[in-house]
């Protein structure tokens, strides 16, 4: 709706307001034997406190049918339950008056308590929760005025009209009670399940949900003593004398729900306040861990939670940079994205009832634009970390299983053949010894032997790029198969069960590394190897006694192992100085 | 009588070599097999007194039929071989209940002759 034809409305309604308070005053000066004139009172308060509620609500939150349904209510109210002339100084004329308003009373004067009864069950978004409520509401919709018709052709139109039609007197007045009866039943039976809804609903509900239900559903309490008005039978009530002053103000009991209304929007304009906490908390440092508990405070939503957009890998992430997608429309979950002209920027998401605090959540959210754009470039940076993490492990994951592959390769393959040859010329050796012939059986020797040095060479090759022990018996034997080659004693000490297949070869190829420096370059004549396990850790030790030296930061043999280890997860240390010896501790994670 | 031998590898040239290296120290080769699962079978159908068992296998390792069949009352006599070293297989080479290992390229009649003379 426009903001034209809004404020055009609303000036009707105030007109409409204006004429009704006429009605109802001309009644102030035309008392009734029933009904005094102060009792006018009952109809304007009320009436006047629903129209004007319902006006703010209408201008706070135009999209919504609250707003809408109170301005109805409030009309409802100083129309329908208007007063009834019953003596008349101007004669017949009045008298026909009367008995047209009297029949247009009984045909809308209820609408005003079916619009309540709409108004608590789409209370606070505006809309039917579900196909119950909305059937109830539509049926109340037209059984009350179709009923107030029944009655007001049957008890007011002249006998000699209808009597052709619909019998004598005596009958029709026996319809009305039956009439009455049935609308009352339903009428009430319709209450009784709304409210019941009503009350379900707001126990059950989120925290950020009762909270905009709380002030209606307190003010249901008065509004339902009002109700009960007329039920003079409260009996304990009336022997302590208080009930019969309660009927006194009743009607006036009525104000509680547009008051409970308009409480709950002030506090909505309260909160508005506490966005100014916020934005003094922000100017006092804020980190982004705590923008969230922040914002959701201040929007007083626990489940709040603060989505932030990375353009570079096309998707949501929390804090911590894990994916996470924005909900599904219709759900319990709303969600505001928040965005510049370069694209979205972050989301809030929270409880889908605070869709009316439309105007609190985007002050708040404004509020906290630029720390959300700083938290988002952190989140951004920790979740291109976590990728860079995981890929580093992938490739190195990559890169060992394609070590375990060549190895395979080499062994069912090259050496395999050679082993068949060496086999065939052994066995040629065997034949030409047969045969006495020495000169081809030494020449087969020396073809022999040097096969052998190539296979030899060959498993060795195989060996660096990945020990078949290690898959086979795990770290500690395959280290003690590396000290068994080694051309320096190598002590091996401690105790490592078997780990992680990934974790045993980062440490089996920085202790390998390490062994190796040790014999080219440390001029050391002992080496040691201590592996332990302790908190979640596996470590390997790898001292020697040679002349120190060893720098992390120079040379890539040592930057290339920290890499590894730093791949799955893992910390290498070097302790080196001139002379000392070089020591590396390298631990990686172990569950 | 020669003793009988079982011979099990999934490389049919070297099952052919070896057959001709054992039956030169004076062996009778009764039976082949290329896999773990076949050894077992042919080992119940032959009795064999002697299974020269390659440890790289396509279903399990020979180090796990070794073991298998040194459970057997009258377990056949088992030597393993392998392209790679003995140290390549850490203990378990010593703990599966064979006889002994011998390198492939070490393979010959001296050899098999003196671990079967042990």
């Amino acid at each position: 709706m426009t903001t034209i034809r809004r404020r055009v409305l609303q000036a009707i309604v105030l007109l409409v307001l204006a004429l009704a308070s006429l009605v109802e005053l001309e009644h102030f000066w035309l008392p009734t034997i029933d009904r005094p004139p102060i009792r006018v009172l009952d109809d304007l308060i009320p009436g006047y406190a629903f129209a004007l509620a319902g006006l703010i609500a209408w201008s706070q939150r135009h999209w919504n049918r609250v707003g809408t349904l109170m301005v109805g209510i409030g009309l409802g109210l100083l129309l329908g339950t208007g007063p009834v002339p019953t003596s008349s100084p101007l004669g017949e004329q009045q008298n026909f008056l009367g008995d047209a308003w009297t029949f247009f009373q009984l045909v809308f004067g209820l609408l005003w308590a079916v619009a309540l009864f709409h108004l608590l069950l789409v209370f606070p978004e505006g809309r039917f929760v579900s196909r119950l409520d909305r059937q109830m509401v539509l049926s109340l919709y037209v059984v009350v005025p179709v009923s107030g018709l029944a009655l007001g052709v049957l008890a007011l139109v002249p006998n000699q009209s209808i009597d052709a039609y619909l019998g004598p007197a005596s009958d029709r007045f026996a319809a009305v009670g039956i009439t009455l009866v049935a609308t009352f039943v339903y009428y009430l039976g319709c209450w009784v399940l709304g409210l019941g809804l009503v009350i379900h609903r707001w126990m059950r509900a989120s925290p950020a949900r009762r909270r905009s239900m709380s002030p209606v559903i307190w003010s249901l309490i008065p509004i339902v003593l009002a109700w009960l008005g007329p039920l003079e039978t409260a009996g304990p009530m009336v022997i302590w004398g208080v009930w019969p002053r309660l009927v006194l103000v009743t009607p006036l009991l009525l104000v509680a729900l547009p008051v409970g209304f308009v409480v709950a929007l002030l506090r909505s304009e309260h909160e508005m306040s506490s966005v100014g906490d916020l934005v003094v908390k922000l100017s006092d440092g804020m980190l982004p861990e705590q923008l969230q508990p922040a914002l959701a405070k201040t929007l007083h939503d626990p489940s709040l939670e603060v989505l932030y957009w990375l353009p570079t890998l096309a998707r949501y992430a929390d804090l911590n940079g894990e994916t996470q997608s924005l909900p599904a429309p219709n759900s319990s979950r709303a969600a505001t994205v928040l965005g510049d002209p370069g694209g979205p920027v972050a989301a809030l998401l929270y409880d889908s009832s605070l869709r009316n605090e439309a105007r609190l959540v985007d002050t708040a959210a404004a509020a906290v634009r630029l720390a959300l754009e700083n938290a988002r470039l952190q989140v951004q940076l920790r979740a291109q970390l976590d990728e860079v993490q995981q890929s580093r492990m992938r490739l190195v994951e990559a890169a060992d299983s394609e070590r375990r592959r060549v190895e395979r390769d080499l062994h069912d393959g090259a050496q395999q053949q050679l082993v068949t040859l060496l086999l065939s010329l052994q066995l040629a050796k065997a034949e030409a010894i047969r045969s006495s012939d020495s000169k081809t059986a030494r020449l087969l020797e020396g073809s022999i032997e040097s096969l052998r040095q190539a296979l030899d060479e060959l498993r060795s090759l195989a060996r660096g790029i990945h020990p078949t022990i290690l898959v086979e018996a795990g770290l500690m034997p395959a280290i003690r198969s590396l000290a068994d080659r080694c051309p320096i004693p190598i002590e091996v000490t401690g105790e490592l069960d078997r780990i992680e297949p990934k974790m045993e070869t980062a440490l089996y190829f920085v202790a390998a590394e390490a062994i190796t420096n040790a014999v080219k370059h440390s001029k050391g004549q002992r080496i040691c190897v201590n592996l332990c396990r302790s908190s979640g850790w596996a470590s390997v030790d790898i001292s020697d006694d040679g002349i120190g030296g060893a720098d992390l930061s120079q040379g890539t043999g040592l930057v290339g192992l920290a890499d590894r280890i730093a791949a799955v997860g893992g910390r290498l240390n070097v302790l080196s100085s001139h002379l000392n010896g070089t020591t590396l501790h390298a631990e990686v994670p172990c569950g | 009588m020669p003793k009988r031998v079982l011979i099990v590898d999934d490389h049919q040239n070297f099952r052919e070599l070896a057959r001709r290296l054992v039956e030169a120290v004076g062996l009778d080769v009764v039976g082949e097999a290329s896999s773990g699962a076949q050894a077992l079978l042919e080992e119940r159908r032959l009795r064999p007194d002697i299974v020269l068992l390659d440890i790289q296998l396509p279903d399990f390792d020979g180090l796990t039929v070794a073991s298998s069949l040194s459970l057997l009352p009258a377990a056949p006599a088992v030597v393993l071989v392998s392209t790679r070293d003995a140290s390549d297989y850490g203990p378990r080479v010593r703990q599966c209940g064979a006889l002994g290992f011998i390198s492939k390229a070490e393979l010959s009649a001296a050899s098999l002759a003196a671990m079967l003379s042990e």
